[in-house]
C-alpha cells in the first residue's frame, strides 16, 4: 500500500470529524504529522513538520466562510509541490474555479461524504499526493450543468459523456476502466474521439487533462 | 411685590382694622423673590424680544403664505376640470410645504422649538406620478391647516400682544412728547379705554401724565407674558402641524420592525444551519465513516477479520448516532418546541420544570394566544429562564403568565445579584437583545428592572390578536 509512506496534515475544526479522519488515516498506514482545528495551527504545522498533503476544511474559524480555501491557496504559493485536499460539506463551484485557476496539479476538492467510502477517498488522497487532480463527482455535476457549451456536448454518445466525467474528477485512464468495467484500450479510443469532438489540445498528464476539459466546461 | 419681613418670615396685611399674618417659610419667601426679580427682568431678556421678533416675522410670512396658497388653490379649483387645473393644485400644495418648513426653521432659529423635518416630499416617477404625490402629500395638507389657523391667530396676537406692547411705549413716552397734544397714538385694546386713540383728551397735566405712565410701566411688565402667551399656542400649532406626520411615524416603526423581523428570521435560519452543520452533519459525516471502516473491514479478508477492531467501529458509530438524534431533536426544538402543541401553559410548565434554579409558574389565562404569540412567549421565558441559570446566581425564580385585557403579560424574576441590562453590542439576535427584538415585532414591550445585587424583574407584553 503506498498510503504507508504518505504524510498528511489535517485542518477540521469538527474534532469528531478531525478524530475520525485520523482513526482511518492511521488504520490505512498514513503518517498524520498534524491534526489541527484552525488555519494558525495548519500554518504552523505544514512549516515544522511539512506534509505531503494537507486535508483543509473549506469553513473554519474565525469566521467561518472561506478560510480553508484562502489558505489552501497561500500554502500552494509558500510550499511547492505541497497536494492540497480541500474539504467540504457543500460543493461551490466558484471556489472549485478559484482553487484551479492556475493549476489542477496536486489539487483535490471533495465532499466530505466521500470518507464513507474509504477506499475512494484514500485513492484520491493518493491522486493529489502524486501531483494529480481529485475532483469530487458533484463538482463535475455542476459544472456540466451550468455549462453553456451544450450544443458541443451533445456530439458525445452517453458513454463518451461518462468518460468525460470521471476525467475531468482527474481520474487517470485505468481508473477509468476500472470503474466502468471496460478494458483501458476501450477507454483510450474514447477519451481520443472525445478530445477530436470537442476540439481540445491533446496531453499525456491527467492533471492537464482535467484543465483542458475544466476551460471547455467554463467557457 | 408682596411685603415681606424677614425678621420672622411672615407676612402682615391689615383687613378692616384686623391683621392677618401669614406664616411663609424661608423657602417661600425665597421663590417669592426669585418670581418677583423674574417677572422685572423679564421685558429685558433677550428672549422676549426673540418671540415678539418671530411673532411678527411668522405672523407676515404666515398671512402672505395664506393668501398665496389660497389663491392658487382657488385657483386650481376652478380649473380643476382641465388637466391644468390639478398641476395648479399639485404647485399650491408643494409651496405650502415650503412655506410651512420656512415657518418651522423659523421656530427652530428663533425659539429653540426642535420640530424634527417631516419625511421628505417622495414624488412618484413620470409627471403623473408627481402630480398624484403632491395631491396626496399629507405633509403638504397639514401646512395648509398650519397656515389657515395661524392666521385668525396671528390677527388676535397682533390685536392684543404686539398692541401691548406698542401701548407701553406709547404710555411711557407720553409725559416726554404729548405735553403739547404730539402723544404717539394707542391701539389694540386700550382703545376700549382711550377711544379717541391718544391722551389728548385737553390740557394734561401732572397727575395724569405719572398716571399714564404708570400704566404704561404695568403694559411693559405684562406684555411679555401675554406674547409668550401667543407664542406657546404658535409652538403647539406647529408641533402639531408642522412636524413628522403621526400616521408615516407610525408607517417607519413599522417598517422598521419588519426589517429586525426579517433580520432576526435569517439570524435563527443562520443558527440553525450553523448548528446542523457542526453538529448534526459532522455526527452523521463521521458516523458513515466508521461503518465505512468497519465494511472495508469485513470485506477485505472474511477469514481473519479483526473483530475487536470493528466491534469497536461499530461502537463509536452507534454512540454517534445517538449523539446525532439528540443535537437534531434539540435543533428541532429551537425552530418549534413540539411542547406548544400542547398550549402555552403545558409548555411553560415543561420549562420551568426543566430550569437549573427552582422555579414557581403560575399562569392565568382565559383565552388562547395566537401561535406566534405563544412562541414568542415560551422563547421569552426559555431564554429569560437560561439567563436566570447563567448569570443570576440565583436560588430562586419565579414565571407568572397573566392576561390583562387583551395583552399578554409574562413575568419573569430571580432573587440573584441583578445588574441584568439591555445591550445592543453585538449581534442583535443573541440574549436580551434578540428578545427585545422579537417582542417589538409584534408591538410588545420589554422591561427589565435589575438593580445591582438584585432582584432582577423582566415584564413582557404581548398583544393577545396578532
Amino acid at each position: 500500500m503506498t498510503g504507508a509512506s504518505l504524510r498528511i496534515a489535517i485542518a477540521e475544526d469538527s474534532a469528531i470529524l478531525r478524530d475520525g479522519l485520523v482513526q482511518l488515516l492511521v488504520d490505512r498506514g498514513f503518517t498524520v504529522t498534524g491534526a489541527v482545528g484552525d488555519p494558525a495551527a495548519l500554518r504552523s504545522s505544514v512549516a515544522q513538520n511539512p506534509p505531503d498533503v494537507a486535508v483543509i476544511d473549506i469553513r473554519m474559524p474565525p469566521t467561518f466562510t472561506d478560510e480553508g480555501l484562502r489558505l489552501a491557496l497561500e500554502l500552494r504559493s509558500r510550499h511547492e509541490g505541497l497536494g492540497i485536499l480541500l474539504f467540504s460539506q457543500y460543493i461551490e463551484t466558484r471556489y472549485a474555479a478559484d482553487l484551479l485557476a492556475e493549476d489542477a496539479a496536486g489539487i483535490g476538492y471533495l465532499l466530505k461524504d466521500r470518507v464513507a467510502d474509504v477506499s475512494d477517498f484514500v485513492e484520491a488522497l493518493e491522486r493529489v499526493a502524486v501531483g494529480g487532480t481529485a475532483l469530487d463527482p458533484e463538482v463535475v455535476t455542476q459544472l456540466l450543468g451550468a455549462t453553456r457549451r451544450t450544443d458541443s456536448l451533445s456530439v458525445l454518445t452517453p458513454r463518451e459523456r461518462e468518460v468525460l466525467s470521471l476525467m475531468a474528477e482527474g481520474r487517470s485512464n485505468a481508473a477509468i476502466a476500472n470503474a466502468l468495467v471496460v478494458s483501458e484500450g476501450a477507454v483510450e479510443k474514447h477519451v481520443a474521439n472525445i478530445f477530436a469532438k470537442l476540439d481540445l489540445p491533446v496531453s499525456e498528464k491527467d492533471h492537464r487533462r482535467v484543465l483542458a476539459v475544466l476551460r471547455f466546461l467554463e467557457s | 411685590m408682596s411685603p415681606e419681613q424677614p425678621e420672622d418670615s411672615s407676612v402682615r396685611v391689615r383687613i378692616r382694622g384686623r391683621e392677618l399674618s401669614f406664616a411663609m417659610t424661608e423657602q417661600q419667601v425665597a421663590r417669592a423673590k426669585e418670581l418677583a426679580r423674574h417677572a422685572l427682568h423679564e421685558p429685558f431678556t433677550k428672549r422676549v424680544w426673540s418671540e415678539l421678533a418671530f411673532f411678527l416675522l411668522g405672523s407676515a410670512l404666515a398671512g402672505v403664505g395664506l393668501a398665496f396658497v389660497s389663491f392658487t388653490m382657488v385657483s386650481g379649483l376652478v380649473l380643476a376640470v382641465t388637466f391644468f387645473g390639478l398641476a395648479v393644485l399639485a404647485l399650491s400644495l408643494r409651496s405650502a410645504r415650503g412655506i410651512g418648513g420656512f415657518e418651522r426653521r423659523l421656530a427652530r432659529g428663533m425659539l429653540g422649538e426642535t420640530v424634527e423635518d417631516p419625511q421628505p416630499f417622495a414624488g412618484r416617477p413620470g409627471f403623473l406620478g408627481w402630480l398624484q404625490s403632491s395631491l396626496r402629500d399629507r405633509v403638504a395638507w397639514r401646512a395648509v391647516g398650519y397656515l389657515a389657523l395661524k392666521v385668525p391667530w396671528s390677527i388676535l396676537g397682533v390685536l392684543v400682544a404686539v398692541s401691548l406692547w406698542w401701548d407701553a411705549f406709547a404710555c411711557l413716552l407720553h409725559p416726554l412728547f404729548g405735553r403739547n397734544g404730539g402723544g404717539l397714538p394707542v391701539w389694540g385694546l386700550a382703545r376700549a379705554f382711550f377711544p379717541a386713540g391718544d391722551f389728548n383728551f385737553g390740557p394734561v397735566g401732572f397727575l395724569q401724565n405719572v398716571g399714564i405712565f404708570i400704566f404704561g410701566a404695568i403694559f411693559l411688565f405684562a406684555a411679555p407674558w401675554v406674547m409668550r402667551g401667543f407664542v406657546n399656542v404658535d409652538r403647539l400649532l406647529i408641533r402639531g402641524l408642522l412636524g413628522p406626520d403621526p400616521m408615516a411615524t407610525r408607517v417607519r416603526s413599522l417598517e422598521q420592525a419588519r426589517t429586525q423581523t426579517v433580520d432576526a428570521s435569517a439570524a435563527t435560519l443562520r443558527r440553525i444551519e450553523r448548528d446542523l452543520h457542526d453538529g448534526t452533519q459532522a455526527q452523521l459525516v463521521a458516523l458513515a465513516m466508521r461503518l465505512g471502516m468497519a465494511k472495508e473491514k469485513l470485506e477485505v479478508d472474511p477469514e481473519h477479520v479483526d473483530l475487536e477492531r470493528v466491534r469497536e467501529l461499530v461502537d463509536a458509530a452507534h454512540r454517534g448516532a445517538k449523539e446525532a438524534i439528540t443535537e437534531l431533536r434539540d435543533i428541532a426544538r429551537g425552530i418549534h418546541p413540539p411542547a406548544l402543541d400542547i398550549g402555552l401553559e403545558g409548555a411553560l410548565a415543561t420549562l420551568a420544570a426543566r430550569s437549573a434554579v427552582p422555579t414557581e409558574l403560575s399562569v392565568d389565562l382565559s383565552t388562547r394566544p395566537t401561535p406566534a404569540i405563544e412562541a414568542i412567549a415560551y422563547f421569552c421565558v426559555a431564554e429569560l429562564l437560561a439567563n436566570v441559570a447563567q448569570h443570576a446566581l440565583a436560588s430562586r425564580a419565579s414565571v407568572s403568565c397573566a392576561q390583562q385585557g387583551t395583552w399578554l403579560r409574562l413575568v419573569v424574576r430571580d432573587d440573584g445579584t441583578g445588574g441584568a441590562q439591555l445591550t445592543t453590542v453585538g449581534s442583535s439576535s443573541s440574549g436580551l437583545a434578540g428578545l427585545t427584538d422579537r417582542v417589538h415585532a409584534v408591538d410588545g414591550q420589554l422591561h427589565i428592572v435589575s438593580p445591582p445585587g438584585g432582584p432582577t424583574v423582566v415584564t413582557v407584553d404581548l398583544p393577545l390578536g396578532s
